[in-house]
């Protein structure tokens, strides 16, 4: 994997980021653009754990990532990437398509485990 | 209300619809019968706690969605303790699904989301029946007790908690039996959710279970 500083750089210039974080499923937060990132980091820690319970509930095999989604349109992203998980705060004025496949693309490009392909 | 849901699966690649309530459970469904109502139970529990979570770091929360490979899985909150979601194909209209969300959401408001017989969710006689028939005996408390103890060494201070709420649901499902354990196992399993915990956890009862069966 790059270096988390190296990662969160290139993820927070993706036209459509406010901001994002990179933390270890153990809470751990390795790396950040946003303010606050302990209630971020919480909040992802939780997410992951009910995704891969809904996950298991409902035969699926891999989480892309999960949303928080916003009246202000500024929705929260968590991406699972083996040991970790990204949030991403999407700017509220952007193409939500062009950013997720951004995003999805760089993570394919570091990740060593799930599916890199973008849809 | 089930009228109201099969409107949501008219949407292309809306698969089905389900209402959760923290309480009862699923209180409606018009999900293929593959989505079991105890995995949708499980399913709607999560969404409704990763829901309050949610709304704890955002005030603007509308809904949650979960893209997986095969599906996608889009929750609302209805009111507090009341949860609707929808089980999508992947290529499903986002948005056309959030305008009847939307709409849905009004219908509800106005009260127009009134509960009918379709659901079949336990009255509160059946129930009162299944508290007073299927009362847990003393052994198998005890046994509970320990069980709940040993989680405590995997989840921490929380443990009580979620085990005190899947017993609760446990025994609206059955005769609280030993006969069952395996299944309140699965379901305590669902809340670790950590493969690692849940073989811990396993390795943790395997002689308290031994030991109760030997009597």
């Amino acid at each position: 994997m790059a270096t988390a500083e190296d990662f969160i750089g290139r993820i927070d210039q993706i036209d459509g980021v406010a901001g994002c974080l990179l933390i270890k499923k153990d809470g751990a937060v390795l790396g950040q653009t946003v303010d606050d990132p302990e209630v971020y980091s919480a909040l992802m820690q939780m997410g992951s754990q009910s995704s891969d319970a809904i996950m298991a509930n409902t035969g699926c095999s891999y989480c892309r990532y999960l949303s928080f989604n916003r009246t202000n349109l500024k929705n929260f992203y968590v991406f699972p990437i083996d040991k970790y998980l990204l949030g991403v705060v999407q700017q509220a004025d952007c193409s939500v398509a062009f950013m997720l496949d951004k995003v999805s693309h760089l993570i394919g490009k570091v990740s060593t485990g799930g599916t890199a392909k973008v849809s | 209300m089930i009228h109201l849901i099969d409107e949501l699966k008219v949407i292309s690649g809306v698969i089905g619809a389900c209402v959760v309530d923290s309480r009862d459970g699923v209180k409606v469904t018009n999900l293929p019968s593959i989505f079991k109502p105890e995995r949708m139970n499980q399913v709607g529990r999560h969404l409704l706690k990763l829901y309050s979570a949610g709304r704890m770091s955002f005030d603007e929360l509308t809904d949650i969605t979960l893209q997986f490979d095969e599906l996608v899985v889009v929750a609302r909150q209805l009111e507090k303790g009341r949860l609707l979601f929808a089980i999508c194909d992947p290529t499903f209209n986002h948005n056309l699904l959030t305008m009847s969300f939307n709409l849905l959401q009004e219908e509800f408001n106005l009260g127009n989301f009134v509960e009918d017989t379709t659901a079949a969710p336990p009255t509160e006689e059946k129930r009162s029946e299944v508290s007073t028939e299927g009362a847990i005996s003393e052994p198998l408390q005890n046994l509970l007790d320990e069980m709940k103890g040993l989680l405590g060494k995997i989840l921490g201070p929380m443990a009580g908690f979620i085990f005190d709420e899947v017993v609760e649901n446990w025994t609206t499902q059955g005769a609280p039996d030993f006969s069952r354990i395996e299944e309140l196992i699965e379901q305590l399993n669902q809340e670790i959710a950590d493969q690692g915990k849940i073989d811990q956890y396993r390795q943790l009862m395997t002689p308290v279970l031994k030991s109760f069966q030997k009597g």
